[in-house]
């Protein structure tokens, strides 16, 4: 997307975002921009977390939720980061809309009282050549904050063509129990275990 | 050996056969039948895609451990949750759906280990071209339902394809791979 002149500047549209954040409850500080750290925006078009859950411990039910909004910076030099994630619990979709009716119910998701899920994460773990391994931070879901972390299975950077601008990202998987969040409906029928597929692209300015 | 006990060894086996003879009828679970497949982008993260509207039914004869099924996938009921990114691929330049709505799946060779199906050997129609498939299962396992209060078959497979078999070539010039993963989630209620 080109800018233009039309449109907010970026700090009016952080500021925009922070008053929103305070208002809801909701203040993370946004993404640290300290020297030899670069600030990726995540790509809406590749940034999707599904999960799985097992169900009657025959097949596995997924569904996806995104695109994902937030963003992280990077310093490799350091080898730090900071990552802030607003997840749209309200996106999710699993292909069948009595389904998902169901999922966003109060006894699950309660996505009516918590539209959205957020990870906020400052520990990084980089390997030799300086992807990132594994990022430990705090999942809050249905209001509710528990450790959490994202282990790569897949991590590279890459020049662009069509973006003009370097993009990092990967593919990270996680695992939680859905009962720490509050939401045990149908177990243990739907297992209580949920594994996480996240697909994250990043875009450097 | 007497009659009596040959009548008995023709009986024994009749009635094996019979059972034999009584494979059960499963209809596909529009509710638990999803096909999703996934392509690395650009060597970085991983694009998925699902297809919404899959139907079919499968027989099993538990006995024999044998088994067939024809499932049909809804190539227009592609989700990627981008809707360009869906429109692209079902455009003329891949999956073609307004000329080739669906897909279809025959097989009728199972593997068993055990009660367990934990192989599906068939062909897939997929634009119109037919080429073989294997379905690798990492999940299998039959239950009572609760819901339906009848036997529930299925479980989870993989199946590899090369989609330049189907004449799927984009971007196979700049880095998309010709081989992608499709993940099969699958129950069937017994008819």
């Amino acid at each position: 997307m080109k800018p233009s002149s039309n449109k907010p500047s970026r700090a009016v549209l952080r500021a925009a975002l922070a008053a929103l954040c305070a208002s809801s409850g909701f203040a993370p500080a946004l993404a640290q921009s300290v020297p030899g750290s670069i600030t990726y925006q995540l790509d809406p078009n590749h940034t999707f977390v599904t999960f799985e859950v097992q169900h009657f411990g025959t097949s596995t039910l997924r569904g996806r939720i995104g695109p994902v909004r937030g963003e992280v910076a990077i310093d490799r030099s350091a080898k730090s980061g900071d990552l802030r994630l607003r997840i749209p619990v309200t996106t999710l979709d699993t292909g069948m809309r009595a389904l998902d009716a169901r999922l966003k119910q109060p006894d699950l998701l309660a996505t009516a009282e918590y539209p959205e899920a957020y990870f906020v994460a400052t520990r990084f773990r980089f390997d030799d050549a300086g992807g990132v391994k594994e990022v430990r931070g705090e999942f809050t879901l249905r209001g509710v904050g528990e450790p959490l972390s994202l282990v790569a299975r897949s991590f590279a950077c890459r020049h662009d063509e069509m973006l003009r601008r370097d993009v990092c990202g990967g593919d990270f998987e996680a695992d939680l129990k859905r009962s720490r969040f509050g939401a045990t409906l149908g177990e243990p029928f739907v297992g209580d275990d949920v594994h996480l597929l996240i697909q994250v692209e990043g875009i450097a300015p | 050996m007497t009659k009596f006990s040959l009548l008995a060894v023709f009986a024994a086996l009749g009635f094996t056969a019979a059972a034999h003879a009584e494979p059960a009828t499963y209809a596909l679970d529009p509710s638990h039948s999803f096909a999703s497949w996934e392509i690395p982008h650009f060597g970085t993260s991983t694009n998925r895609g699902r297809f919404n509207k899959t139907s079919g039914t499968v027989t099993l004869d538990k006995a024999a451990k044998t088994g067939s099924l024809d499932v049909t996938v809804d190539t227009t009921s592609l989700d990627t949750g981008t809707a360009a990114f869906t429109k692209h691929i079902s455009s003329e330049e891949m999956l073609n759906v307004a000329a080739f709505p669906t897909a279809h799946l025959v097989a009728d060779k199972f593997i068993f280990a055990g009660d367990k199906v934990t192989e599906i050997d068939g062909n897939l129609t997929l634009l119109g071209k037919t080429n073989p498939v294997v379905l690798k299962a990492t999940n299998y396992n039959c239950y009572m339902s609760p819901m339906v209060k009848r036997e529930v078959c299925g479980g989870d497979f993989d199946m590899m394809i090369t989609r330049s078999q189907y004449g799927v070539s984009y971007g196979l010039n700049y880095g998309f791979p010709d081989t992608m993963r499709v993940v099969i989630q699958v129950e069937a209620i017994k008819q």
